[in-house]
Order: C-alpha cells, then sequence, then structure tokens
C-alpha cells in the first residue's frame, strides 16, 4: 500500500473516533479535487459546493461506510462526490433549471489550478498519469466517456446525441474504462 | 460464458458511471443482487471499475473550495454529536435501492433484494436499512416536518439516480391516530400522487417496498390520512414529513 493511501486510512480511522484535525486533514487534502469534479459536473458554484459540502458531512456522520478492504479512501471519497454531482445534475434536469451551463463551465474550469489549493504530491502524480491515460483514448472512447462521467448523460442520451446506436455506446464505455484500468493498474486494497 | 461476461461487464461499466437507465439498470441490479456476489471475476472487476471511477475524478482539476466552506462545514459538525453518529433512533428512511448505495456499500443490493420478502426478518431488515441509509453512498436528506410538530424526528430520505424501487424504514415509527394510517406520496412539479398502500407501523417499524422510479419524482412525502379513503390529495391537517429527492 502507498504511503499515501496508509495516511488517509490512519486519518480515516481518526476521524471515525471523532477527531476533528483527522477531518481537516482530509478536507485539506481531498477539497481541491472535490470541488474541482463537482463543478466539473454541475457548472454550478453554489451546487458545487453543496455536493462538496454533503459528502463531507456524510464522511464525518457515518465515516464506516469506508471499507478500507473495498480500496482506497481517495477512489472512494471521490466516488462519493462524483455521484452526488451526478445526482444534483439529474435532479436539477427534473427541474429545468440549468442554464448558461456551456458558459459557467468555461468560466469556472476552463483554467489551471487555482493557486491556493494544496498540491498533493501523490494526487498530482495520479492526476497526471489519469491525464495520460486519457489521453491515449480514441476520440470516439473518450466522447462517450466525457459525456457520461463528466456530464453525468446516461447511455440512452448518449446514444441519442451522438446519433449511434446505445450498443456501441456500451462497447466504447467499455473499451475505454478497460485502457484505462490497463494504463493505471489495479486497484490496491487494504 | 465469455460473451456473458462480456455482457455483464458492459453493464458494470455503465453501472459504475451512473450512466444506465431502462432495461439495462434493471437487468444491472439484477446481476448486482444475484450474479456478482457469487462471483469472484465480477466482484473483481467491479472493485477495479469502482476505483477507476474514483480517480477519473482527478482528471478534473482541483479547485480550491470557497473559504466559507470550511467553517460552514465546522458548524454543522458541531451540530452532530458524535454519541449521534450512527445512532439507530427515531428514524424513518425512504431508500432507493440505488447505483450510488450500491457502489459505496458492495453487498448491500443482496440484503435488499433477498430478504425484504421474508416477514419474520422484516425488523432485522429495516435495522440494516436503516443502518445502510446513515451512509454517505445512500445520500441520506433530511425530510423535514410539515405542519404540525410531528412526533419522529431525524428523519431521512434517501435517493439515486437510475433507481426503480424505493424503500420506506423506520424503527421508531409512532402509532398514527385512531382510524388513520399513513399514506406516502410521490411529487413531481408539485403534483403529487398516492403510492402503495396506507401503512401502519408494527412495534414501531415500518419496511415498505414500493415499484417505482424515484426519478420520475423530485419529492416524497408522508401524511396521514384516514382509512377506507382514496385521497387525491395530501392532508394538510395532520403530522406529515418531506423531502426532496
Amino acid at each position: 500500500m502507498r504511503e499515501d493511501d496508509r495516511q488517509d486510512l490512519e486519518a480515516h480511522r481518526r476521524l471515525s473516533n471523532g477527531d476533528r484535525s483527522a477531518f481537516d486533514e482530509l478536507y485539506r487534502r481531498y477539497g481541491g479535487p472535490a470541488y474541482g469534479i463537482a463543478l466539473r459536473v454541475t457548472a454550478q458554484e453554489l451546487i458545487a459546493q453543496e455536493v462538496v459540502q454533503e459528502a463531507f458531512l456524510a464522511l464525518w456522520r457515518a465515516p464506516e461506510a469506508f471499507d478500507p478492504g473495498r480500496g482506497a479512501f481517495r477512489s472512494f471519497f471521490l466516488s462519493l462526490v462524483h455521484h452526488r454531482a451526478v445526482d444534483a445534475v439529474r435532479r436539477e434536469e427534473r427541474l429545468r433549471h440549468r442554464t448558461e451551463r456551456a458558459s459557467n463551465l468555461e468560466m469556472s474550469v476552463g483554467e489551471d489550478p487555482a493557486e491556493d489549493v494544496v498540491h498533493d504530491a501523490y494526487l498530482n502524480v495520479r492526476r497526471k498519469e489519469v491525464g495520460e491515460a486519457l489521453a491515449t483514448l480514441p476520440p470516439e472512447q473518450r466522447r462517450v466517456l466525457d459525456l457520461a462521467y463528466f456530464e453525468g448523460k446516461t447511455q440512452a442520451v448518449i446514444a441519442e446525441e451522438l446519433g449511434i446506436p446505445i450498443g456501441t455506446v456500451k462497447t466504447r464505455t467499455l473499451a475505454a474504462m478497460r485502457k484505462l484500468r490497463a494504463a493505471l493498474g489495479p486497484e490496491e486494497t487494504g | 460464458v465469455t460473451q456473458d461476461h462480456e455482457r455483464i461487464d458492459e453493464l458494470l461499466a455503465g453501472y459504475v458511471l451512473l450512466a444506465l437507465s431502462g432495461q439495462d439498470a434493471e437487468e444491472a441490479d439484477r446481476l448486482l443482487t444475484e450474479h456478482v456476489p457469487a462471483c469472484a471475476r465480477c466482484r473483481q472487476t467491479l472493485a477495479d471499475l469502482q476505483a477507476l471511477s474514483g480517480d477519473l475524478a482527478l482528471a478534473a482539476p482541483p479547485i480550491a473550495p470557497p473559504e466559507t466552506l470550511l467553517p460552514g462545514l465546522h458548524r454543522s459538525i458541531d451540530e452532530v454529536p458524535l454519541e449521534g453518529r450512527s445512532a439507530r433512533r427515531g428514524v424513518l428512511v425512504a431508500l432507493a435501492a440505488s447505483a450510488v448505495a450500491v457502489v459505496a456499500l458492495g453487498g448491500l443490493s443482496l440484503v435488499l433484494g433477498t430478504r425484504l420478502s421474508d416477514a419474520e426478518t422484516q425488523t432485522g431488515t429495516a435495522l440494516e436499512i436503516l443502518s445502510v441509509m446513515r451512509s454517505p453512498g445512500a445520500d441520506p436528506v433530511s425530510l423535514d416536518p410539515q405542519g404540525q410538530t410531528p412526533a419522529w424526528s431525524g428523519m431521512v430520505e434517501i435517493s439515486a439516480p437510475e433507481s426503480r424501487r424505493l424503500y420506506v424504514a423506520s424503527d421508531e415509527c409512532p402509532e398514527p391516530t385512531s382510524g388513520k394510517a399513513y399514506q406516502l406520496w410521490l411529487g413531481s412539479e408539485g403534483e403529487f400522487v398516492a403510492v402503495g398502500e396506507m401503512f401502519r407501523p408494527r412495534d414501531g417499524v415500518v419496511l415498505l417496498e414500493l415499484e417505482v422510479d424515484p426519478s420520475r419524482y423530485d419529492e416524497i412525502l408522508i401524511t396521514e390520512e384516514r382509512v377506507g379513503d382514496a385521497p387525491a390529495e395530501p392532508s394538510t391537517d395532520g403530522p406529515s414529513w418531506w423531502a426532496t429527492l
């Protein structure tokens, strides 16, 4: 297990015992990535803030939901944030309150990371690896993955938008995920 | 078998991305309750895909949250006493069997899929659901009391995209007024429809399974209604609890 993952585990253990400094430690480490993905998916600052706030509060209220035997804390928590962000986007869609998504996206996430983000060495390395792995995907695979993951669209919607059979969307999605998994390596568990 | 697993892998990939809908989502739910728990290959595939899904978040540039967020979190944390975390008391839950819950919690779907029909285990299942619903992956949202002060407190609703089942559970549900029972309503753009039969707690325990698609609705409401009536609209003169989905 990587040292960074061990530190996360220890912080999570302390947080489970009610240690607020451990909560702050995890917030310092994952607040930036969490807000980054939440803003990328929702494209609305207030909603993204709610997503991040809810995710950290959920972690505090029920830390036992993370099972170290199932993988790294990083994956668990960022998945949680992503799921909440997708949920928020779809809720917004249902309420038809989404406006100016594209322009917000340009303004909010089109720039380099803010200087005041805590630069975590390992996360930066992993981010680079993820970016490089994504860059190796064929454009058609990258497209379906982007639409699903970063825009929260279902495969049925993606098929309609791209004008391709849903079976093709599924095939491309799986091919992309397999390629990324091969490039990034299997998850180490505790 | 290889061809079957190719199909399963496609569904699992869509599942961890929360990208399934319709029959695909239903098939994934079935797989996650019936096949995956017993298949080491699929369990590993699912774990790998879930880990990958988490790491994909790193592809978005990190952005410092507003400075007000952490102080706000501290204030919220102060409102959650340590002894209150995961306490099994006084909670009403509406739990949609969900991708999010299963992703975060592994074998949850097995619990939901196999035990709810067994009346003898309903109490135990309710407690498991209550435990699950307090987990981050289950996306709890407070149900707010409406109208007069209700007897319940700390009510929570759990929902997630691409769900087609809704569970309602409580381990400390008060008896309704004589001659009345509880009715669950789901709302969309302000229009509510009654869902399922009216219900009463048994020894404080409520456990309902409803075949609905929560994604079609944006509100959940529980009201007290007169037994024998078929109310077209939620009653407004009794205790009720509400949340957005």
